[in-house]
């Protein structure tokens, strides 16, 4: 129906009065559109809850008509990006828009929608500002914005709409195709001649003041003092389960080869490490998860930790009847190659574990029973958490 | 039949309630017999698309208002008096929406499929009886041809399922089947036990039928028959209607939009639209069928009973065809949705040989005459 | 196997049939943009009829390279990014890493800042399960409860608005105490919400506990044996609903957990519904906890104690867990020696929680895979970071 209205102006304005009868259409085009505003359920973190919250019983979007939050693209005609928006997103966030039909609007609810908000530095997956990926109408400034903010911005958007006419059909603003680190150069640039500019007109403002009152001796600031702080020493506290002494005991009973990782004193009282070589690694967990004495039969994470001359690989367990926890390192080689065995058969949890280190990592786990990668997509380059990670075109340095 | 069944005979009941509305009688007048009739047809069809999109119109504003008061909420209130033109512009935007259906849909099917449901809902709309002398036809075997319809709308469902191309569509569309025959037959049974004790399956004839004081209505009238099948009607037609407990065709939280993801704009809206059209056939159908139609509520109480009866019969149908609708409403506010084999348990296993049980044991009623008064 | 049915490509993470039946299973895409994944999950079903055959979660729609970017910052910048991880319990997430840098510095904190931390705690588990309440009802399509549940989050909200300026993303807990004093009114109003929360629990009771279509949807369904639910990593109310008898403020306490009377609520089954329940309980307990914590509350009295000019943590590594809503939420911190650290993890709860849906909702119906993911209540990004 909307292409048939934006044939009507051509045909109708040259009639006599035609123009007023265009202007009518506009007016209840406008009026429908502006009022009728559905939602596509979609959020992916902070700002979402911020957006439910808008739904919810104390602030009512349905005032507006907005309630109708409709699950299907097809139906909705407003996608509030509500959250980070991350590079394995964007390309099903652009099929989503395209997925509506037009009139089709986008409001951009929080900094991390806006421009990569508190992520803009170093995070190598977000994307700095969904307007790189589809058109924004409304920006909502705010991490994440209050609700009220959202019901403003969604006044404003239908503000947009009502200035919207059928003689001159909406054009989607632009993407966003620059670097992002040439957005963020020439904005400080500008912020920084503007500062110039102001701190000159308060010098010179100031001067005239000095001028004009030469007996003004300047007002007497209250500071606020802050109450002192006390230093307090810290209470002693002691870890749950076997004694340290009675684990290490046990364990050397167990498998004389693990050596106890030696901690500072500060530590006293975090859990006993022992560290072992890759070699001995599953024969090492496979001895602590089948001894029911020590009763490890959790696993809190496995990670790694990228030393740039070795990986170490890092396996917390925990025993949930008894309450210890015991601690085991591993060092790795650090080449192309690395790669130790899977514990994934003895804790299930460690089948995810062992897939995010292979995705950030890149330490192969032999005989895991699927090696995706979970976080990133497949073709992502690189393993980011690693040390030497640099990729120019994704992250942006922290300049300070 | 109705005659041996009340106090008044036939004439009498025709002389109280005549059949024919004065506007048909006066063009009948004017106008030979076959003019008449298609000037009266058109009139009918014009009012009754201008009344069924009206209601469904108000019924979604109505929705939304209630379901806001049940979630503490104010709902639609900014566009015109008391948001009362909010479900407008949604319409008129729908309306107004770009059109485009899924590159692998059915083109033909895809674009029919809307449209079956809220035929059908019209086609229903002709027999609901809002006045003795407001019905737009009143064939006898009224209740065959309602149930008839009243089937048809699933097709709308099933083929809008299958020529979206997508699976959750297709998934809602087969849920929605199933759920629609299995829950015809106990909404059909609860049909066949008003014919039964009425003795007409004309729905003009029906309402008639429930003359007399309050008790008289087919909800109390049969003793413990009619007020259980009034419950099993009420929950197999929201079955019918797919709305909460038995949404699993839309199933937002499962299906995104089960059989209508696919459909934006007017296909949409025209499931929208019959949606409420349904809810408010559903509803008048309930009124009619068991709680005495069009007829005003007399107590037996004499000043009383003449001041009601003072109340055009249409007023009162629609009073009690909003009470149905406000009770549809709060069994869709107030539960959560069941899954689709407890759904199909509760048709087959519960509903359906309680039901026919019911029937049975009104069959009894009525051959002994036990509702004679 | 037919030569048709070596052709099919699975999708990613799934296998091939044993019983030879591969080709009358079917696929579905569930999210990223879907209304029960609760944010942008995405799930790969393999479906026969309804049935479900298999699940295969994608995270990752929201990894936002957090861990990366806490090698670039101290400790203490770090500190409000670990808000948006799970958002619905930041001061959890916080307090892990304040109590790292507290074991670490050697640093005491005040006993009114304690018991701030307590109480705004257990004040964040109520509002975190509420919400969890309101939302569970909808994915089993009793959109009403949302706003029941959102009604006396926002009570919470507020006063979290009051105390720390934000609503959600609190950034308020500091190594060695809180970032300022609670107001004058705090514990009237805490008062006043405790007095709602009793009055919404009963409620909430009437309102679902007690639906015979809640019951039916939720008993026996995604039933996860304490033995799996240990392997799988679960924690929190997964944990207990299984059986496990393991809060890491009773078991592994920090903060001053070990002054207040509380009990863990366990569960029998391990399914949908005693997490349900569990849950439930959890809410029960822990306005008992804010009862003794405000009998208790220190009139007056420092807020934090000294602070430092730099929080540089010496070479070692730490890892200190807490009982967040959702369940155990940890921080690995390795140092060695400067103001960065080497490496910032943390171990989330969903992560390991979710990991466990495949196991559990096998052979489960479409809509009970929507009421076990709900019953894990996850948030998505905590799983992804």
């Amino acid at each position: 129906m909307g292409v048939i209205l934006e044939k009507l102006p051509p045909l109708l304005d040259p009639l006599p009065g035609g123009w007023r009868m265009v202007n009518a259409i506009d007016a209840v085009v406008d009026w429908t559109r502006a009022n009728s505003l559905w939602p596509l359920v979609y959020g992916t973190s902070c700002c979402a809850i911020e957006m439910m919250a808008t739904g919810a019983a104390h602030n009512d979007w349905s005032r507006f008509g907005v309630e109708v939050a409709r699950a299907s693209p097809r139906q909705a005609d407003l996608i509030i990006i509500a959250g980070t928006l991350v590079e394995k997103l964007a390309p099903r966030l652009a099929t989503l828009y395209q997925q509506m039909p037009a009139p089709r609007y986008v409001i951009a609810m929080g900094s991390c929608a806006i421009s990569g908000g508190t992520y803009y530095y170093d995070s190598y997956s977000v994307v700095k500002g969904a307007d790189r990926i589809v058109p924004v109408d409304v920006y909502i400034p705010g991490c994440p914005p209050r609700p009220e903010a959202l019901l403003h911005g969604i006044l404003k958007l239908q503000e947009v709409i009502r200035r919207e006419s059928i003689r001159h059909p909406r054009e989607p603003r632009p993407l966003i195709t620059v670097p992002f680190e040439d957005v963020f150069s020439a904005t400080l640039k500008t912020w920084a001649e503007k500062e110039k500019a102001r701190d000159a007109a308060e010098r010179e403002a100031r001067a005239q003041f000095k001028q004009a009152h030469p007996d003004f001796k300047g007002y007497a600031h209250k500071r606020v003092v802050k109450p002192a702080q006390p230093a307090l020493a810290p209470t002693p506290r002691t870890s749950p389960g076997l004694a340290q002494q009675a684990i290490a005991e046990r364990v050397r009973a167990l498998f004389p080869a693990a050596q106890l990782f030696a901690r500072p004193d500060a530590m006293a009282a975090e859990p006993v490490e022992f560290t072992v070589t890759p070699a001995e690694y599953l024969p090492f967990l496979r001895a602590l998860h089948a001894d029911a004495e020590l009763a490890l039969d959790f696993l809190v994470e496995l990670t790694a930790i990228d030393w740039k001359d070795r990986f170490e690989v890092v396996v917390h367990l925990l025993s949930t009847r008894l309450g210890h926890k015991v601690f085991v390192r591993c060092a790795l080689p650090r080449d192309a190659g690395t790669e130790i065995a899977s514990i994934s058969h003895l804790y299930r949890s460690a089948d995810w574990h062992e897939r995010e280190v292979y995705d950030l990592f890149g330490i192969r786990f032999a005989g895991h029973p699927d090696l995706r990668r979970l976080f990133l997509e497949d073709d992502f380059p690189g393993h980011p958490l690693r040390k030497d990670f640099s990729d120019p075109t994704r992250v942006v340095r922290r300049p300070y | 039949m109705i005659a041996s069944l009340h106090s008044l005979t036939a004439a009498e009941l025709a002389a109280r309630y005549p059949a024919t509305h004065p506007v048909g009688d006066w063009v009948r007048a004017h106008l030979a017999p076959a003019g008449a009739f298609t000037v009266n047809a058109l009139i009918a069809l014009a009012l009754t698309t201008v009344f069924v999109s009206l209601t469904a119109l108000f019924l979604v504003w109505m929705e939304r208002k209630v379901c806001a008061r049940f979630q503490l909420r104010l709902g639609p209130n900014r566009v015109g008096p008391f948001g009362l033109l909010q479900t407008l512009a949604d319409g008129l935007k729908l309306f107004l929406k770009e059109s485009f259906m899924p590159r692998e849909a059915d083109f033909f099917v895809y674009h029919l499929a809307p449209l079956i449901p809220i035929t059908s809902s019209f086609m229903v709309f002709c027999v609901l009886p809002f006045d003795h002398n407001i019905q737009i036809a009143d064939p006898q075997g009224g209740l065959v041809y309602l149930a008839a319809f009243l089937g048809m709308g699933v097709f709308g469902v099933l083929l809008a399922g299958w020529a979206s191309n997508n699976k959750y569509s297709l998934l809602g569309a087969l849920r929605s089947g199933a759920q629609m025959i299995a829950y015809e037959i106990s909404y059909v049974l609860c049909l066949l036990l008003i014919v039964l004790a009425s003795g007409s399956a004309s729905t003009r004839d029906i309402v008639l039928a429930q003359q007399g004081t309050v008790l008289d209505w087919w909800l109390f009238k049969l003793p413990g028959c009619g007020a259980l099948g009034f419950i099993i009607f009420i929950i197999s037609s929201t079955a019918e209607l797919h709305r909460a407990p038995f949404d699993i065709a839309e199933a937002e939280s499962e299906l995104t939009g089960g059989f209508h993801t696919e459909y934006s704009g007017m296909g949409f809206s025209m499931f929208f639209l019959s949606e409420y059209a349904n809810l408010f056939v559903a509803s008048g159908l309930g009124a009619t069928l068991f709680l005495g139609g069009f007829l005003a509520p007399q107590f037996g109480f004499g000043p009383l009973d003449r001041a009601l009866e003072l109340v055009p019969g249409c007023v009162w149908f629609m009073l009690k065809v909003y009470g149905l609708v406000y009770l549809y409403m709060w069994l869709r506010w107030t539960f959560p949705r069941l899954r689709v084999d407890q759904l199909m348990s509760l048709e087959w296993k519960f509903l359906l040989p309680v039901a026919l049980g019911n029937l049975a044991v009104a069959a009894v009623l009525v051959a002994l005459g036990w509702l004679l008064p | 196997m037919s030569a048709l049915e070596s052709s099919i490509v699975l999708p990613p993470g799934f296998e091939p049939a044993t019983d030879g039946r591969e080709g009358e299973a079917y696929y579905l895409n569930m999210g990223p943009q879907h209304p029960s994944t609760h944010g942008v999950l995405r799930l790969v079903v393999r479906l026969d009829g309804e049935t479900v055959l298999g699940v295969v979660p994608h995270p990752g729609y929201v990894h936002r390279g957090i861990e990366k970017m806490g090698e670039n910052m101290s400790v203490l910048q770090y500190l409000h990014h670990t808000d948006r991880l799970d958002y619905l319990s930041s001061l959890g997430n916080s307090l892990s890493i304040c109590l790292i840098v507290e074991r670490a510095l050697g640093l005491g904190v005040p006993e009114r800042a304690d018991y701030i931390r307590v109480i705004l705690c257990e004040l964040q588990r109520i509002a975190s399960h509420m919400l969890w309440w309101g939302v569970f009802g909808m994915d089993l399509g009793a959109i009403t409860t949302f706003f029941y549940g959102f009604r006396d989050h926002e009570l919470i909200t507020q006063l979290f608005e009051e105390v720390c300026g934000a609503r959600l993303t609190l950034n308020y807990f500091r190594p060695g105490g809180v970032a300022q004093d609670v107001p004058a009114d705090f514990l009237a109003k805490v008062q006043v919400i405790l007095e709602q929360t009793r009055r919404s629990l009963d409620e909430y009771d009437r309102l679902l506990t007690k639906n015979v279509i809640i019951q039916e949807r939720t008993h026996g369904i995604g039933v996860l044996p304490a033995a799996t639910a240990r392997s799988y990593g679960c924690s929190g109310a997964v944990l207990r609903a299984s059986g496990v008898d393991y809060d890491v403020r009773k078991h592994d306490s920090y903060s001053i957990y070990d002054r207040f009377a509380f009990d863990v609520p366990l569960g029998r089954n391990g399914d949908c519904f005693d997490r349900y329940e569990v849950r439930m309980r959890e809410m029960a307990q822990s306005v008992r906890i804010l009862e003794q914590a405000v009998a208790q509350f220190p009139a007056a009295g420092p807020w934090r104690s000294k602070e430092l000019p730099q929080y540089k943590l010496p070479a070692g590594s730490w890892f200190r867990w807490v009982e967040a809503a959702r369940g155990a939420f940890g921080t690995f911190i390795v140092s060695d020696g400067s103001l960065k650290p080497v490496r910032i993890k943390n171990r989330s709860p969903g992560f390991s929680n979710l990991s466990v849906l495949d196991e559990i909702a096998r052979g489960a119906k479409l809509a009970d895979l929507v009421t076990i993911l709900s019953s894990l209540d996850i948030v998505v990004p905590d799983i992804d970071r």
